[in-house]
């Protein structure tokens, strides 16, 4: 963990620097100070540039909110219905946990009642300081994008790795790293448009890796012993930097775009190039964009712009390719023919 | 649609429009679906991102190289934006845009895409659906 996003507490209070936001956040249940920390200190990557401050107040309720009172025309989540209502985001989960979060002030409230599902709620307050962070990045010039990256040796530009969470993007990416690629990370980076060029920033320099992926990476074995990511997945919170030293970098440009795909056929390697439209498809399924307009139109100007500078491929990874001695080195290939 | 000739139309304030490759693409928020326009059809969807009547946007299409015989495409191509209900009727009689322009005019083209974006995700940072371990 950096400096700048170690956790101070006092008297309840924790402060985490997560990228371009700062979060100053007071408990009124020390418990969940220490619930939250593993999510909240997970954005790890230094930051050296001004921070945009955001107060955050959770404190517990002495009933639920009423879920029904919110539509989710801003945002439907799995664990979370959002509304955009004068400036405020409203956001109010199933387990009854309710988020107001005034966007002119930088100020936001999450009350948590009561609930027998200690760990569903937990989650539910969770997704409720991920949404603060995705608008509170976006107010501040960045486009959340939800994409791994990898920088080939000697380059500057990277090449952003697109695909649902399962996908096989933090699998790929460990296959590369061990050839001295580097990485931004492996799902969250950061974009933003500067000088007519986009560039990508990395957040999170903790990998979410599979303890399988040590039957192909030897250097990764006792990938078990690692906390575990969430209770719904056997992935686990890996610190890249004790497995693959020296392969983390904070900022590069993006120059290709591969969209990982998973493939239970035996040929460990298809590589299918993108127009620009398929690009900026691929791209904009990995921004999460809200139903309004305003908060919308720099994200998906964002995507076009990128996609416009990118060249695409759709990369398919056979069943057990990484178990093949040259499925790195054609895989090496096809990206590099990326940013050629 | 023929009624609606004379109406003054709009594009819906919830669907967004960017430039992109040759041409631009238009992103319904309410439903989810995107479309891709061609240069033609991006000057057009820019007319109606300020206001425009059927006429004005013939008008328009005639300074930008459009001829007579083109007049089908371009109705069917507003009636397309109408059928996807991308346009609302306009209030007031504004102007239309005449800041428009279009190099190499060629027929105007709508087409949309088959797969919406996602309307429930994961989280505020991650659209997709995980896939199965």
């Amino acid at each position: 963990m950096s400096a700048s996003a170690a956790p101070s507490s006092q008297n309840r209070q924790s402060v985490y620097r997560c990228g371009p936001v700062r979060l100053v956040i007071d408990f009124d249940e020390s418990e969940f100070a220490d619930c939250l920390n593993p999510l909240l200190s997970q954005y790890d990557a230094p930051w050296d540039t001004a921070a945009n401050t955001i107060h955050v107040l959770v404190q517990h309720s002495d009933c639920p909110a009423d879920f029904s009172e919110v539509s989710g025309s801003y945002l439907t989540l799995q664990r979370l219905r959002v509304d955009l209502i004068d400036q405020r985001l409203v956001a109010i989960g199933p387990l009854g946990s309710r988020m107001d979060f005034d966007l002119n002030l930088g100020r936001a409230r999450i009350l948590v009642p009561t609930c027998s599902d200690r760990a569903g709620q937990i989650e539910e307050v969770e997704q409720q300081f991920v949404l603060l962070l995705a608008r509170a990045w976006a107010q501040s010039g960045w486009t959340p994008l939800h994409a791994g990256s990898l920088v080939p040796p000697g380059q500057h530009r990277c090449i952003l790795l697109c695909a649902p969470s399962g996908s096989g993007k933090t699998t790929l990416t460990s296959a590369l790293l061990r050839r001295g690629w580097k990485t931004l990370g492996d799902d969250k980076t950061l974009l933003r448009m500067q000088n007519g060029t986009t560039c990508a920033r990395a957040l999170a320099h903790r990998f979410h890796l599979h303890p399988e992926a040590a039957r192909w990476f030897p250097e990764a074995r006792n990938l078990s012993d690692w906390p575990r990511y969430s209770r719904w997945t056997d992935k686990r919170v890996v610190q890249i930097e004790a497995i693959w030293p020296g392969r983390l970098l904070v900022e590069s440009i993006p120059g290709g775009l591969v969209q990982v795909e998973r493939s239970s056929e035996e040929f460990p390697l298809t590589v299918v190039p993108l127009n620009t439209t398929e690009t900026f498809n691929v791209l904009l399924r990995q921004i999460v964009v809200p139903g309004e307009a305003s908060h919308a139109r720099p994200l998906v100007n964002c995507a076009a712009q990128t996609a416009s500078r990118l060249r695409g491929a759709r990369v398919r990874v056979g069943h057990n390719a990484f178990l093949r001695p040259q499925f790195a080195e054609e895989l090496e290939k096809a990206l590099l023919s990326l940013l050629a | 649609m023929q009624a609606e000739s004379v109406g003054r139309w709009l594009l819906r304030p919830d669907a967004v429009s960017t430039v992109l490759e040759d041409g631009a693409v238009i992103l319904d928020l309410r439903t989810k679906f995107f479309f891709s326009v061609n240069i033609s059809g991006w000057a057009i969807v820019q007319m109606f991102e300020a206001g425009a009547t059927r006429s004005e946007v013939l008008a328009a299409s005639a300074n930008w190289g459009a001829g007579n015989d083109d007049h089908p495409a371009i109705n069917a191509f507003i009636d397309q934006l109408l059928a996807e209900q991308l346009l609302e009727p306009a209030s007031g009689t504004a102007a239309a845009r005449s800041d428009v322009a279009v190099t190499a005019w060629t027929p105007p083209l709508l087409s949309k895409h088959k797969e919406p974006l996602q309307r429930i995700m994961v989280s505020a940072f991650d659209p997709g659906l995980p896939l199965a371990e």
